[in-house]
């Protein structure tokens, strides 16, 4: 036995390196799968330096895909238009891996230059103080933010002070699958949330076994949808006012407005109409685009990214966010915007405002909302004939621009400040779930969803004092 | 320095102790390097996680505001602490006990000297070599309710309906059970067969003369021969699976509604993404004395069946 025994051992082992070897390949393949759409152009460490007398400039972001090749457009424009400062971009991820590297680094050195950040980050940011406030440059230069739009300064401002400048700014709308629609007799998008219950259930098929082959509604359990859907009814997040006329101290979403969303969000889910992948979105919109989901809601700022991917198999339409009949309130901006950290020297603190006031000229904000879908935060950029040209081919997307100009800013949609956002955000999505998945009712879900996120105010705001 | 004085004090009489105190020198300078490595990256990490957990902590973790032990007892009261424990011990639960008993199985059967083994062999240990997050990455595939191959193949097969694996309370855990499973069962079975190539073949050879059958040789030889072995992977494999982040993070961050948030997870979410290092600490704390236990009570418990011959 020992004989054959010690054969086998040494040929097993040329097949074990073997299979070693294509193993480590494949992982290698898998890697090299995940990286290729949202990869741009990194200069690896943060931090400045003058080169040549050039000021060279480091700029975080979050787009991936469609927008980060954007962005970089507009770096390169930048770039090309003086020879002074270069600014370099690098993509740190989503939002809030994005964020939380800048919450790691802040005041260590290594940072970017110029960091975009997601509105929520917004009370963060300021109670920082890492930051400059951009209203600093926009005095001292007299820069006219008058051409600015209203709804979206409306967020950022925070006493009458802009402390970061706007860059991409969306609202949720909900797409449709065109042909689907029409499939199933429907003429016009639905507007309440009766409408999308009735329209979800015609738009939902099955096939003979029972099985559902499309279902009629997808909606991510992302906490943004949630915050967009109680404003639409008005009511605010937090209170003293969502925080607005002093720093917040308690959640106030477990009223009416988020009952009213939540039971309706279940009865969707129940009547088993509707697509529940959980709260990353793109899994969502890659159902929508695979045809497995013929509405979903999401950011007007992926517009593009699901034009191009619906390109030759079906026409998506675009709709206003969905609310309760009789509701009056409106969307919250969303998106991002960009923020000058302290913690660099004067000229270079001079060149990054000198980029951002590039970025967000006319034609650089029409060339972005081409790009992207996200709304230009100039007023001046609908006069641009590229993107004049752009609403007429995509007629479309008119809804959204709508959407955005119809909302009247209250309390409710300027949006809630809070500086632990990000986990009330999550606090939200695992509420979402618990009561689609019948682990607790709406009211008992909102009501300790509430209780949670008030314990993580009163503590942030125990340590920023 | 000390030592002279001591010495110089405690006069002719012991003997003993200055030799002793002589040894303890003369080893110093081989011990410190292991000893500074330590106590840089263990102790002191440990005790500045105990002190950090009675602390409210700012967003870059420099303590804020002393509350002694209430982040402790807001742990205990709070549901989703209670509630990530019980997860954790149900995916422990989940991962260990049915990867020995698969390691055992896949561990004998690649014990036999069959033509082409090798091939079995090296299928069976190749998950060893991919990282968490390929391996999650497959997972992800796997259990899309798109696209999901998975879900293809048990519907062509059991005539299984189409199952959104992350995004239900209990199947969630099993994705991540299953996964988890999957790419630990490479190591445990190298470990296993390693130690059944180990066994005395009289032993099995006496066996047979008392004229046992397979399943006896077994229970009588085999287990206990190779239970030095066992013991290692159930102590390792659970400690493994109480540390598990990787493939909650990439599958399904905690959700849905909190049926996936293990423990480690649980604190990295409270540490990196919500910056309450206190509350992260006092987790990490009580994790750490929940492992202790249980490691002892193995050591206590069923290394006493174990024969180390």
């Amino acid at each position: 036995m020992g004989e054959h025994q010690k054969k086998t051992t040494s040929r097993s082992r040329k097949v074990v390196g073997i299979g070693v070897v294509s193993t480590l390949g494949l992982t290698a393949l898998l890697a090299g799968c995940g990286g290729g759409s949202n990869g741009t152009a990194t200069n690896g460490s943060g931090g400045s330096g003058s080169n040549n007398g050039v000021v060279q400039l480091t700029l975080w972001h979050a787009m991936g895909g469609a927008t980060g090749q954007a962005l970089d457009q507009i770096i390169n424009d930048f770039n090309a238009s003086q020879n002074k400062i270069k600014v370099t971009p690098v993509y740190e991820g989503q939002y809030d891996d994005e964020f939380n590297k800048w919450k790691a680094t802040q005041g260590k050195g290594g940072g970017p230059n110029i960091m975009q950040v997601y509105d929520i980050g917004t009370k963060f940011m300021i109670d920082s103080g890492e930051i400059v406030p951009m209203q600093n440059f926009i005095d001292q230069s007299h820069y006219d933010t008058s051409q600015l739009e209203p709804n979206i300064l409306g967020y950022y401002s925070v006493n009458g002070k802009l402390y970061s400048m706007p860059f991409n700014s969306s609202m949720p709308v909900l797409y449709y699958n065109k042909e689907d629609f029409q499939k199933a007799g429907i003429t016009t998008p639905p507007k309440t949330y009766d409408e999308v219950l009735a329209d979800a259930k015609k738009l939902t098929i099955k096939d003979s076994s029972g099985k559902v082959t499309q279902y009629g509604i997808g909606i991510a359990t992302y906490g943004w949808f949630f915050e967009q859907m109680i404003a639409t009814q008005g009511a605010d997040y937090v209170n003293n006012n969502n925080g607005r006329t002093g720093t917040a101290t308690q959640a106030i979403f477990n009223g009416p407005a988020g009952l009213t969303t939540l039971n309706w969000w279940k009865s969707l889910y129940d009547a088993g109409v509707d697509l529940n992948l959980g709260s990353t979105t793109s899994l969502t919109q890659n159902a929508f685009l695979a045809g497995k989901v013929a509405m979903f809601i999401d950011s007007s700022g992926i517009y593009a990214n699901m034009v191009n991917g619906a390109k030759g198999k079906f026409d998506v339409g675009v709709s206003e966010l969905p609310r309760p009949a009789g509701a009056t309130g409106g969307t919250i901006i969303g998106g991002g915007s960009f923020w000058i950290p302290k913690d660099q020297s004067t000229a270079d603190q001079q060149a990054a405002w000198q980029f951002i006031q590039f970025a967000s000229s006319p034609a650089e904000q029409a060339k972005w909302a081409e790009a992207t879908g996200y709304f230009p935060i100039t007023k001046a950029a609908y006069n641009e004939p590229s993107y004049q040209a752009y609403l007429k081919k995509y007629p479309e997307f008119q809804n959204a621009i709508d959407e955005l100009h119809g909302v009247k800013l209250t309390y409710a949609t300027q949006g809630g400040l809070i500086g632990v956002f990000s986990q009330a955000r999550q606090t939200v999505q695992d509420m979402i779930q618990s009561v689609l998945l019948n682990k607790q009712t709406p009211q008992q879900a909102l009501d300790s969803a509430a209780s949670q996120v008030t314990q993580d105010i009163k503590n942030y705001n125990l340590t920023v004092q | 320095m000390g030592a002279t004085e001591i010495t110089a004090r405690t006069g002719p009489i012991p003997n003993n102790r200055r030799r002793t105190i002589f040894e303890f020198l003369q080893s110093m300078p081989f011990i410190l390097p292991a000893l500074i490595l330590f106590a840089v990256f263990f102790f002191y990490p440990i005790v500045k996680v105990v002190y950090l957990s009675l602390f409210l902590t700012n967003s870059q973790g420099v303590a804020k505001h002393f509350v002694g032990l209430a982040q402790y007892v807001e742990l205990f009261q709070s549901p989703d602490f209670v509630q990530s424990l019980l997860v954790t011990l149900e995916f422990v639960l989940m991962t260990v006990i049915p990867g020995i008993i698969l390691a055992l199985v896949l561990a004998l059967l690649l014990e036999r000297s069959i033509r082409g083994i090798g091939i079995f062999q090296t299928i069976i240990f190749s998950p060893i070599s991919m990282s968490v997050a390929a391996v999650s990455t497959i997972g992800l595939m796997a259990f899309n309710p798109s696209v999901s191959l998975l879900n293809f193949i048990l519907q062509r097969l059991f005539g299984l309906p189409n199952i959104n694996w992350l995004n239900h309370t209990f199947s969630s855990l099993v994705a991540i059970a299953l996964v988890t499973v999957w790419m630990n069962i490479g190591f445990s079975t190298i470990v296993l067969l390693g130690a059944l190539h180990n066994v005395p073949t009289e032993l099995y050879d006496s066996g047979r003369v008392d004229g046992t059958n397979y399943l006896q040789r077994l229970r009588y030889i085999t287990i206990p021969s190779i239970s030095p072995s066992l013991f290692f992977i159930a102590v390792v494999s659970m400690i493994g699976s109480f540390q598990t982040f990787g493939q909650v993070n990439i599958l399904t961050q905690g959700g849905p509604a909190g049926a996936t948030n293990v423990v480690v997870y649980s604190i990295y979410r409270n540490a990196f993404f919500n910056f309450q290092y206190g509350l992260a600490s006092a987790q990490a704390v009580i994790l750490f004395l929940i492992v202790l236990v249980l490691t002892l009570l193995q050591f206590l418990v069923l290394e006493r069946r174990v024969s180390y011959s």
